[in-house]
């Protein structure tokens, strides 16, 4: 089954659209509509029935430097209906488009985005803001034309003596930093003051799960208005993988969300794979069928353990971090690292599974259930529990698609959005598990779907441990492919797999021209890679569709109305990692 | 540092008694940036429990004498890492967790700071991308050397780093 708009309907929107133009690599369907045209088409896709592409995956630019027109609009759109996506592409005259937040209010921060990164202005966006950077930052830096670096141009020294450490390419120049001031006009422009005080939580409090930067607008103790800050952990990463070979990227993915490091990075290398052509051994994918559920595990466990935390349950976090440490054990015993493991390898993964992994997976899995019915002794009938949570940030169904919200967060509402499901990507296919759903769509229905989903997880991980024991020595890394590096042994044995690693390794993999979107089930929404490729050995634009941040995006409305102490309970329950949303 | 008498008397200057105390009660901010944080907070959880060496995370700076750098500090998050450093009373010590916060790490980008010490000083670094909790408590634990031995007058005798004199970095 093709998870992209099948050819009769691409033919039927030509007829309508006889302008049109229509690309296709693999199954990756893109169409190409210009831009005084290009509202239209969103719209008549958006509301014919036929088509009904409701949802908001993503929106991004595409810098084609030095050619004219520069930049290339990127839509990437669903239909819950059918269970189809489409690529709706517009080549940007000037520097401006019109805006598509009246049709999705999702598109709202993907825009700010697009102005922050490119410098692409939007007719008719309400409060077009820099994003990530802060106001009075001069460059656009996804531009081509600007370097990865930075400009350096503040003399920034150690405040250590360094006079025997000669560091090897230390550069007492640094690239601007903002000041407070400059954080406060930041701040400025986002929220004007019309009630009684605004009050601001993070950017640095435990709380905020990291770095997220909140504003309330307040009346007494209601929230009248409310707007996040992000960008206190933009690293770059998008830029910094411009310049790297596609396996040099993996290490970056799992920095990215790196609570469910194996997730991200199993789904970097199944879109990287799709678009080398490359067909991972079977083993393979069972393996990373088993980490990722098993990281999944984890990632609830944290959820769990640091949710409970900040609603007044410290018990929780001590025992979700007992289970941890044992999940913890297995993955460094597996893959060598404990967090952020760089396991996966483009073609497989890095190593077999090692002697008595299996047993003491299948150990944990059995014991871990009984540990799962002592959280829910805990906290599932607990009277403080169900205050906090329940009638918190109620999700409906139009939020879901306005919002392109995904993962638990959609679940809640009701929408059987799961990516696992819809388009299985390794050994997903074949396993058997249920989605479950929530009725309200409150905090309390997430709180009850993440514990359901560890109990699937169990089960998944029950049959890849059955299939598994069955594949003792079969191959675990596809090496006859001329896109997979040689395994270390084969590297010392033979001279070709030397030549091979070399040139893989230096000039990296030459990928064939063409785009690829491919999106994986995370533990906190969809994550998706759209990869530009240009017949080089590195990506040519690398846009990362992450969940969290269009999952965020959701809470200044739902908040509205409510009190701090739900806002606490609300952010818990989206479950944002700024590592993701901020990238 | 003490001289001990038949009679149960102690004798110390009033500096080693302090550092003593200090020491053996390093109360760090619960300030987390990045991956190392999730690391800080397993270090501090059921398996590692670093209660048993007096180290408590408070939720204030002003209570705190300890600020573990624990993640990636970008340009747009150092003014304000700076302010919760100049919150806090003396004394105070810093600790740079991890590759990111000592020089960058693997993100040489125009967003981020290369290395927090351009902007605090930096007592301990802890190699590692993220370090591991044993690693955390080796750099909490030559913390605390680093704090007896400066109160007893001596000089803290740094690990020698092993430069290569002969090699030149790559040229692009």
């Amino acid at each position: 089954m093709s998870y992209w708009i099948d050819q009769g309907k691409v033919d039927a929107l030509k007829y309508t659209f006889p302008y049109l133009k229509v690309y296709k690599y693999k199954d990756v369907v893109s169409v190409e509509i210009d831009t005084k045209h290009l509202k239209d088409f969103l719209t008549f896709l958006k509301e014919d029935p036929a088509y009904s592409f409701r949802m908001f995956i993503d929106f991004t630019v595409v810098d084609h430097y030095p050619s004219t027109p520069r930049f290339e609009a990127v839509y990437i759109l669903f239909s819950p209906h059918y269970k189809q996506r489409i690529i709706v592409k517009s080549w940007i005259e000037g520097d401006s488009l019109p805006t598509a937040t009246d049709l999705w209010k999702g598109a709202k921060w993907a825009e700010r985005e697009a102005w922050d990164m490119f410098g692409i202005k939007f007719d008719g966006h309400e409060n077009l803001v820099r994003i990530f950077l802060w106001e009075g930052y001069p460059y656009f830096p996804l531009r081509k034309d600007f370097p990865k670096e930075g400009i350096k141009e503040v003399y920034l020294p150690s405040l250590n003596e360094r006079e025997n450490i000669p560091s090897h390419d230390y550069d007492p120049y640094h690239t601007p930093i903002p000041t407070l001031e400059d954080l406060e006009k930041t701040q400025k422009r986002r929220i004007d003051k019309k009630n009684q005080i605004v009050l601001n939580w993070g950017p640095l409090h435990p709380g905020t799960h990291g770095t997220i930067w909140f504003m309330f607008d307040m009346e007494g103790e209601t929230i009248k208005e409310c707007d996040i800050i992000l960008g206190q952990l933009h690293r770059g990463i998008e830029k910094l993988a411009e310049d790297l070979t596609y396996t040099q990227v993996i290490p970056y993915t799992d920095r990215m969300d790196y609570i469910s490091a194996i997730c991200s990075n199993v789904t970097y290398v199944n879109a990287v794979e799709k678009l080398l052509g490359v067909d991972p051994p079977e083993k393979a994918k069972w393996i990373r069928t088993m980490l990722c559920e098993l990281q999944r595990i984890n990632s609830h466990l944290l959820w769990l353990g640091t949710t409970a935390l900040d609603l007044g349950a410290l018990t929780m976090f001590l025992y979700t971090f007992r289970e941890r440490e044992k999940l913890m054990d297995i993955i460094e015993g597996i893959a060598g690292i404990r967090l952020n493991s760089s396991f996966m390898r483009i073609g497989g993964v890095r190593y077999d599974l090692p002697e008595g992994a299996i047993d003491i997976v299948e150990k944990f899995i059995e014991d871990f259930p009984s540990r799962v019915r002592d959280y829910e002794d805990l906290l599932t009938k607990n009277r403080i529990w169900m205050k906090r949570n329940r009638e918190v940030g109620i999700v409906s169904e139009e939020d879901v698609y306005q919002y392109g919200l995904t993962g638990v967060m959609a679940r809640s509402a009701g929408v059987p959005y799961d990516i696992r499901y819809i388009q299985p990507t390794d050994a997903y296919a074949e396993v058997d598990f249920e989605i479950p759903l929530g009725t309200i769509g409150d905090a309390y229905d997430r709180y009850l779907i993440r514990i359901e989903e560890m109990k699937q997880s169990v089960k998944i991980v029950h049959q890849c441990v059955d299939r598994l024991k069955r594949m003792k020595n079969d191959r675990y890394v596809a090496t006859d492919n001329p896109y997979v590096l040689p395994t270390l042994q084969e590297t010392y044995l033979s001279i070709e797999s030397m030549v091979k690693d070399f040139n893989l390794r230096i000039y990296g993999e030459q990928a064939p021209l063409g785009e690829v979107y491919l999106s994986g089930e995370n533990p906190r929404g969809e994550l998706g890679f759209y990869i530009v490729s240009k017949g080089e050995g590195k990506p040519y634009r690398l846009r990362i569709r992450s969940g969290a941040f269009y999952n965020l995006q959701a809470f200044p409305e739902l908040i509205r109305g409510k009190t701090v102490a739900d806002a606490v309970a609300l952010l818990g329950s989206i479950d944002p990692v700024v590592g993701e949303t901020d990238r | 540092m003490a001289v001990k008498t038949n009679s149960g008397i102690i004798l110390a200057t009033v500096e080693e008694v302090l550092s003593w105390g200090r020491k053996n009660s390093l109360w760090p901010v619960s300030v987390g940036l990045a991956c190392c944080a999730i690391e800080m907070m397993h270090t501090a959880a059921s398996r590692f429990d670093t209660d048993r060496l007096g180290i408590i995370f408070r939720g204030s700076p002003r209570q705190s004498d300890v600020l573990i750098v624990a993640g990636t500090v970008v340009n747009k998050v150092a003014p304000m890492l700076k302010l919760i450093y100049d919150q806090m009373p003396e004394p105070k010590w810093v600790i740079s967790m991890g590759g990111c916060a000592s020089a960058g790490g693997p993100f040489p980008t125009y967003a981020t700071l290369q290395g927090v010490d351009r902007i605090i000083p930096v007592d301990v670094y802890i190699p590692g991308c993220p370090p591991t909790p044993q690693a955390l408590l080796w750099g909490i634990l030559q913390l605390q050397k680093k704090i007896k031995e400066k109160k007893e007058g001596k000089e803290f005798k740094e690990i020698p780093i092993r430069v290569p004199t002969e090699s030149k970095p790559i040229q692009k």
